[in-house]
């Protein structure tokens, strides 16, 4: 067993005692984390530059000024969706490689060594590797990275439905 | 006056709009692309798009290059599908024969990779041969058992694929639509005159306003 592996080990006991933020600060930010591509708040396109100057050319094109407003909505949303589309696909959630190839059975030498201070039973340590068996598995379902990644866009394709329909839409119908 | 519209490309709002098609050109179709990819090819990609249509509006181009970018990601997911396979081999071969916690994973694919490539090289290439001769598999029954490990994320990647070619056709839709309309007002102004051409001098009567 490395000294990697036993402190790895031991930061990952340590962090299952953590009872999470306790700062009003440290809960603002963690209530952020499941925030992964903000594609469900409302845009505010109207006040951008970009809008303005989408609504500029088109009009040029003769649609009206309805149409015209509708149309530069529709593309700077459908971009919106890409761009969200393109930084999960270069951003997957990462591989935990010590978590995915670590071997449970032989670590249980160092789980009881780490819950000896606070007198350990074979009964916790049995639990703390069931635990941890349990983790390894969620982690190894997830598969590689290009498994991950394609699990991420695949979430993001009923934005891209939305977006493409409604731009399709305000350009048909100018 | 210049523009910032995306991508930091700038659009002089003031210019004609048959050179305002060419300056938002490079607006909607600056990609974001992956380290490995060439930005020449979705350049000319775009340009053989462009040039079947007859004098696009600014609105088209924006169209044409979004679809330019479909077929990109149609081009990046298909890659993904063969990689997808290999990490599904990789994992099958990691977990084959005498695998113990030094049997690296990440070693394994690397190696797998090469040897799929036809790039490893003698060591790498009988150690892969090793594995599997230790796992009782040939390469094609490894591919099959990792399609069959694989198949929830290989039709992933196909509802992927099969998205985007929906969005094309919302976009080509899109933009027959707008080569529709251009060529009616065009159609309509021809009309109007000719019609004016024909028209008599003001103040003389014709026939018709006689009867009338």
């Amino acid at each position: 067993m490395t000294m990697n592996h036993r402190r790895s080990l031991a930061n990952r006991c340590n962090a299952l005692k953590s009872t999470g933020p306790r700062s009003a600060a440290g809960k603002r930010a963690s209530s952020q984390n499941s925030r992964k591509h903000g594609l469900n708040s409302v845009p505010d396109f109207e006040s951008s530059l970009e809008y303005q100057t989408l609504i500029d050319l088109i009009a040029g094109e003769g649609f009206s000024a309805f149409s015209c407003a509708d149309i530069a909505a529709g593309l700077l949303n459908y971009r919106r969706v890409m761009d969200a589309y393109y930084d999960t696909y270069t951003s997957p959630e990462p591989v935990d490689e010590f978590l995915r190839d670590m071997n449970v059975k032989a670590s249980n030498p160092i789980f009881s060594e780490l819950l000896s201070p606070s007198g350990s039973e074979p009964q916790d340590v049995r639990e703390m590797a069931a635990f941890f068996a349990s983790i390894q598995r969620q982690e190894r379902r997830k598969g590689g990275p290009v498994s991950r990644r394609s699990a991420d866009t695949h979430k993001l394709i009923r934005y891209q439905r939305n977006g493409i329909a409604r731009l399709s839409r305000a350009v048909r119908q100018a | 006056m210049l523009y910032n519209v995306h991508f930091g490309i700038y659009v002089d709002v003031a210019m004609p709009v048959e050179d305002k098609s060419k300056s938002l050109l490079p607006f909607l179709s600056s990609p974001k692309l992956l380290p490995d990819e060439s930005e020449a090819e979705f350049q000319s990609g775009l340009q053989s798009l462009l040039s079947e249509l007859d004098n696009p509006s600014p609105l088209a181009v924006a169209l044409v290059s979004q679809l330019n970018e479909c077929l990109w990601w149609i081009k990046r997911h298909t890659v993904d599908k063969e990689l997808l396979l290999h990490e599904a081999m990789a994992r099958l071969l990691s977990k084959a024969g005498s695998y113990s916690e030094t049997y690296d994973n990440r070693k394994v694919s690397e190696a797998l990779e090469r040897y799929l490539d036809g790039s490893a090289d003698q060591d790498e290439a009988v150690w892969i041969e090793d594995i599997l001769a230790k796992s009782k598999l040939t390469l094609s029954d490894l591919r099959v058992r990792a399609f069959k490990d694989a198949a929830k994320y290989i039709k992933m990647v196909d509802d992927l694929i099969h998205r985007q070619h929906q969005t094309m056709r919302h976009l080509q839709r899109s933009i027959d639509s707008i080569d529709y309309k251009s060529r009616l007002i065009k159609r309509m102004d021809l009309e109007l005159e000719a019609l004016e051409s024909r028209q008599p001098v003001k103040g003389v009567l014709s026939l018709d306003d006689e009867s009338s």
